[in-house]
């Protein structure tokens, strides 16, 4: 049985407990959600912007920049605390919303809309989406 | 000489109608959409942490999801539908909003 990647202490804190290459792996993924956020060319910019009203031609402009705001403040609170021991809930949540962002964004970027895509999925992009996936049931787990 | 008879220019009684209009406007849904990537459990504490639900009604929205394709996880006024669905957005859920049908 694998060892915990985070673990919800006594007193409130999560500790992380990765390594040089688990946190390496953290940094490409928390630093591709800035990128994504800032760059309108980028591939993952409109998994972040999806129609908050379908039926509307054009959301609310203030949810849509409500919504820009907050998932580059996650990934940046994410980004400034990536060499953290340990972190408070806010900072935990930061980095769970960032990661949740960065797996469906490779998702749709990959066109993986269902259960047969996924598993017909390069074993690359695959074991990229099962990385992050791991990463997020142990942090989930701390809520 | 006769008098001219008086004209009644007053009267007490009320022959005005009023009609009270009770205009209900139909509810904005919050929907959530199912996935083939995102864990059941984050989809759980992000239920929880955005709306304050139970655990057992976040895992059954959750369920709802999975194996319906979409739920509805929230109704009510369209401003407050639309910031629940952007901190939905925000928690990395694919979500979206409209109007009940």
């Amino acid at each position: 049985m694998s060892a915990k990647l985070f673990v919800r202490r006594r007193d409130g804190r999560i500790e992380v407990r990765l390594n040089d290459a688990g946190r390496e792996v953290l940094h490409d993924t928390f630093g591709r959600v800035v990128a994504a956020e800032r760059d309108l060319e980028h591939e993952w910019h409109l998994s972040l912007n999806s129609p908050i009203n379908p039926s509307n031609d054009d959301d609310d402009p203030l949810s849509t920049l409500a919504r820009q705001n907050e998932i580059a403040t996650n990934a940046e609170l994410a980004v400034m605390t990536l060499n953290e021991q340990f972190l408070n809930d806010a900072e935990a949540w930061a980095w769970l919303s960032t990661l949740q962002i960065a797996l469906r964004s490779t998702a749709v970027a990959n066109g993986i809309l269902s259960d047969e895509k996924l598993e017909s999925a390069p074993p690359e992009l695959l074991e990229e989406i099962r990385t992050i996936q791991q990463f997020l049931f142990d942090l989930a787990a701390c809520f | 000489m006769s008098r001219a008879p008086l004209l009644r220019l007053s009267s007490t009684e009320s022959d005005v109608e009023s009609e009270v209009a009770v205009i209900t406007e139909r509810p904005w849904n919050v929907i959530v959409w199912n996935d083939p990537v995102t864990p059941m459990t984050v989809v759980v504490v992000v239920f929880r942490r955005i709306f304050g639900y139970s655990n057992n009604k976040c895992t059954h929205l959750m369920l709802t999801v999975h194996h319906e394709g979409r739920a509805v996880v929230w109704s009510g006024k369209r401003e407050r539908a639309e910031s629940y669905c952007v901190k939905l957005q925000v928690a990395g859920l694919h979500s979206s909003v409209e109007q009940d049908a």
